[in-house]
Formats: C-alpha cells, structure tokens, sequence
C-alpha cells in the first residue's frame, strides 16, 4: 500500500567515490532515492555510512561521482548550498546549540526562511514581528508532534539525551525540507527511546511526506520503518533493495554474521 | 563618606572603559567561538585611525569645525574597521572552519602583531590626542546631602553613557534579532549551522564588524582621556581578568566584571595602600581572576560547561 505514494527520483547518486589519503572511505557507490520514501543506508561500523551521508550533506567532496538533486546534477557544493536546496540532517553525535534554549534552537532552523533585514528585525518592526510571529507558530507545531513542551525554555545542554535527539530532529524539521538526512537517530537509546524516534520517523514522513535518508545501526528499527535499504560494507555497496531483499541477500548477511572459511 | 564615593565614582569610570574593552572579546567569542586576541590591537588601530582623520580632515578639505571633522573621522575609521573585519575573514578565518579554538586563537595572535604594526606604519607611532570636545570640568554632586558634595568627572559620565548606550542596543542585537540568534547558533557549533544554511562566512563579517566598531567606541574613549599610543594595545590585558570574572559568554558578565574590577583597584589602592606599600591597583585584577580561575572558572556569568563523558 505505501508503494503507490512514493514519487519520482528526488536523488540520484551516481558513481561516488571518497577516499582519505590512501583510505578508500567509499567506492563507485550508486543509489537513489524516490520523493516521500523512507531510504536506508545501514552497514557494519566503518562501512562509510556517515561518510556517504556527508557526501550527499556537502560536507565531503567526493573524488569521483556525480549527485542529481531534483534533476540538478552537482559534483561540488558545500553544505549551505544544499540546505538552501531543501535537504536538512541531524547528527550522530549531537551538534545542537548548547548554550541556547529548546525553542532557540528550533527557531534557528527557520534561518533561511527570515527574510526581514537585520535593522527592522532589531527594532521588532511591523513587517519583521508578524514574520517571528509567523515563525514561531510553526515551530510551536513542531515542539507539539515532537512532544517536547514542556522543556521549551530549557537549555538543551540540560536535557537528557533522548530528547536532545528530538531537538536536532525539530531543527531539522523547523527548515521544511525535502530531503531529511537522519545520521544515526537511535544510536545510545534504550528501546523505550527508539521506539518514539521510530514513531517520529513514521510520522514525519507521513504527515509532511518528507522523504527520509537515515542511517542505521540497527538492523531491527530499519528493516521495520524502511521502503528501501542500501548495504554497505567495507564502503563497498553490498546489497540494494526492499528489507525483506536484503535480509534474505548473501553478501548482507555474511557481512553481519561473518563467515565461515 | 564624600571621599569614599569619590573613590567608588572614580573606580566606576575606569571599570566602565574596561568593560568597553572586554564587551569586544565576548562578542567574538559569543559569536564565533574565537578568543580574539587581537581585540587590543583592534582598539589601538581605530583609535589611531580616528585621531589621524580628524587631524587630516580639516588639513585637507579646509573645513574648520572640529564636530565635521570629528563625525567624518569617526565615520571613516568605522568603515575601516568593516575592511580590517572583512580582510581578517577572507585572509584567515574562511581557511579555519572547523578548526581547534587553540588553532583560531593562535591566526587572532598573528593579526595582533600584524595589526599593530599596520597602524603604526600607516598613522605614525607618536602620541596623537582625539578631541570630541567633550567636557572637561569636574562637577559637584550630592553637595546637600555631604558637607563639600562628591567630585565626578563630565567627562566620565559621558564616556559611562555612550557606553551603557552601547551595551543595551548590543543585548537587543543578540537576543532578539534572528540574526543574533545565528550569530549564537554559530558559537555553539559550526557544522550544525551550516547544515541549517546559516552563512558562516557572513556570520564572521557581521561579528568582527560590530567588535570593530566597539573597538573603535573604546578607543575613542580611551583616546580622548589619555591620549592615543601605543600602550593602548596594552589595554587588552586588562580586559583579560575582566571576562574571567565576569565569564567569556555574558554581555552583562563583561560588564559587570570591568566595572567590579575598576572599583575594586581604586578601593583596594586607597584604603589597603597604605598598610601593605601600595602598588595593588597594578595586579589586584589579576589576582582577583586567579581566585576566579581557581573556584569558578566559568565566571560570574558564563554559562557553566558540561561534558558528556
């Protein structure tokens, strides 16, 4: 039944090869992905997920490949380029702004989307108060789904682990993407924690039908809430396919089980 | 009592050009998670900048008032500091994103040398004075209430009002502005801001901007009280206890801090002076910053780190 709302290809990458030094991080890996999927990239520790998750971020330039976003194609750009183009991320190990409370935070995901000049916002001018105002009803809406109220005014330095992974995903959240890149959301939870996040993930896609990349480690949650999985090993891709594909495919499990000689 | 006001008053004003000081080093830091140690350096630059215009001024477009001259010359060292601000960012820090805070604090020590040096090579290292034409005679306060009323000086609370000006339309930038809050955001973290599209290259430009005009706000003050000179570089180191006291991230902490410092030198000068030889105004504030360093190291202030182990 969720195979007919998926749409056109939304990212397509092509060929993409990233080495550090004589380390080869990854090579020759393609994939795509589809408007309103739910697309995994899982593979043992060191197979080059964060890695390929970076490419396609910006922050890595790979050596070799191409990725087509929207049918613009790109071989260099740098991570505010691809925010501007509608592709927001979390982080593996959280990159929140400490210092600032849960709403600071979150409003500061509308960044891009502020388009009063400094001057008018500093004197909280008609035009630039109706616009805050504006931003943060939409943001309000993201603390509610989110289910974090009543820590608005905290300082997410204070806040237990878990719910700083639901800030990052609320800034994220807060650009309005296209594209959510989701580097390991349950990494360090407890199942009671993963099962919300996994909840979260369902919704977001569903109710704002914004297409998901997530990395993962673990195979339960994926093989759960994904559409498609992508296998990577040794930055080597592996297996491609619908969960129940891989879980049944050689290589994957040889990878994860390891293999007798 | 009129003397021992006197005394608080006297603290204050040189507590209040302190703070000045200091407010440069936590908008850079607040902001970009540098320790700039070229603040100083910045404050000597401008001010050299601004006295040397309003000397040029007059000399070359024949305009005789001193309030034309001074207004231009302010304007102009200004919009220096917007270039010095967009150099520093297109020569030095574009190549650091990312980098270790020790390795941004080392590139902010070589602009000070390079600064310092550029200053005197273009404006000349001589003593210059900058006249803003502000009041010089002392006026007499509270003369009904003690007998002989508490000496202060106009001219420093001139000075204390540009500067507490200053500071409240500062607080207003940061805390309410969207542009403020990015500016935050990128004190915390780079990566996260720019994967939310925040510009840090603009961010930087904005920031060395607003520092180098409070840079050059200091030294004008500073300039007009004590002539501009070298020495004015020097002024930084006592900012450094400043912000240990009142913690690298607060606006008020910079504030505060300078001000608790300035009067405690003059306090501690006139009234323990005399038993221990005097001499306590010149390393009162550093002491005060060890004691500070020892038993709260994040400030009065500042935001209190905690590490995840």
């Amino acid at each position: 039944m969720k195979e007919r709302k998926l749409g056109d290809v939304i990212l397509d990458v092509q060929n993409i090869s990233l080495a550090f030094g004589g380390v080869k991080a990854l090579t020759d890996i393609s994939f795509n992905v589809r408007e309103h999927e739910i697309r995994s990239i899982i593979g043992p520790n060191g197979a080059g997920k964060s890695s390929m998750l970076n490419c396609i971020n910006g922050v890595y330039t790979p050596q070799h490949g191409t990725i087509t976003f929207r049918g613009q194609t790109f071989d260099h750009m740098n991570s505010r380029q691809v925010a501007e183009m509608g592709v927001a991320r979390t982080f593996q190990n959280l990159a929140l702004f400490k210092g600032m409370s849960v709403l600071d935070n979150i409003m500061s995901g509308r960044n891009l989307k502020i388009k009063s000049n400094i001057l008018l916002q500093a004197l909280r001018f008609g035009p630039a108060e109706r616009e805050e105002i504006r931003h943060r009803e939409f943001v309000e809406h993201i603390i509610d789904f989110l289910e974090i109220q009543a820590y608005r005014k905290t300082p997410v330095g204070q806040l237990p682990y878990g719910l700083q992974k639901r800030v990052d995903l609320g800034r994220a959240l807060a650009m309005e993407p296209q594209v959510l890149l989701l580097d390991e959301p349950m990494a360090g939870m407890n199942v009671e924690e993963k099962q919300d996040m996994s909840r979260f993930i369902l919704d977001v896609n569903d109710e704002f039908g914004t297409t998901i990349v997530l990395i993962e480690h673990d195979m339960g949650v994926v093989m759960d809430i994904s559409d498609r999985v992508v296998v990577l090993d040794y930055g080597k891709k592996i297996g491609d396919g619908t969960p129940d594909e891989v879980r049944n495919n050689e290589d994957v499990i040889r990878a994860y089980l390891g293999t007798s000689h | 009592m009129g003397f021992f006001l006197e005394t608080l008053f006297g603290g204050l004003m040189a507590g209040m050009l302190y703070s000045l000081v200091a407010l440069g080093f936590v908008l850079i830091f607040k902001a970009s998670g540098v320790f700039n140690f070229a603040q100083g350096a910045m404050v000597l630059f401008a001010a050299l900048a601004m006295a040397r215009f309003a000397e040029w001024i007059p000399a070359w477009t024949g305009i005789e008032s001193r309030l034309v001259a001074n207004v231009a010359a302010f304007v102009l060292a200004g919009a220096i500091m917007f270039v010095v601000a967009w150099l520093v960012e297109f020569l030095v820090l574009r190549h650091l994103v990312n980098q270790e805070g020790a390795t941004l604090l080392m590139a902010t020590l070589g602009i000070t040398y390079f600064m310092e040096g550029l200053g005197q090579t273009i404006f000349g290292s001589d003593i210059y004075k900058i006249d803003i034409g502000m009041p010089k005679d002392p006026i007499f306060a509270f003369d009904t209430v003690f007998e002989g009323g508490v000496l202060i000086n106009q001219e420093d609370l001139i000075a204390a009002g540009i500067a507490a000006v200053l500071v409240v339309l500062l607080s207003l930038f940061f805390q309410k502005t969207a542009t403020g809050r990015a500016l935050r955001a990128v004190a915390d973290d780079h990566q996260a801001a720019q994967s939310i599209g925040i510009p840090l290259n603009r961010i930087w430009v904005i920031v060395w901007c607003v520092a180098g005009v409070v840079a050059l706000v200091a030294g004008m003050i500073w300039g007009s009280k004590l002539g501009v000179q070298f020495s004015l570089a020097t002024v930084a180191l006592r900012a450094l206890p400043v912000i240990i006291l009142g913690g690298l991230t607060s606006v008020p902490g910079a504030i505060i801090g300078g001000l608790i410092i300035g009067v405690g030198e003059k306090l501690s000068e006139v009234y323990l002076g005399p038993y221990v030889g005097g001499g306590i105004e010149i390393w009162f504030a550093y002491v005060l910053a060890l004691v500070f360093l020892l038993f709260r190291p994040q400030g009065l202030f500042g935001e209190k780190i905690i590490d995840r182990v």
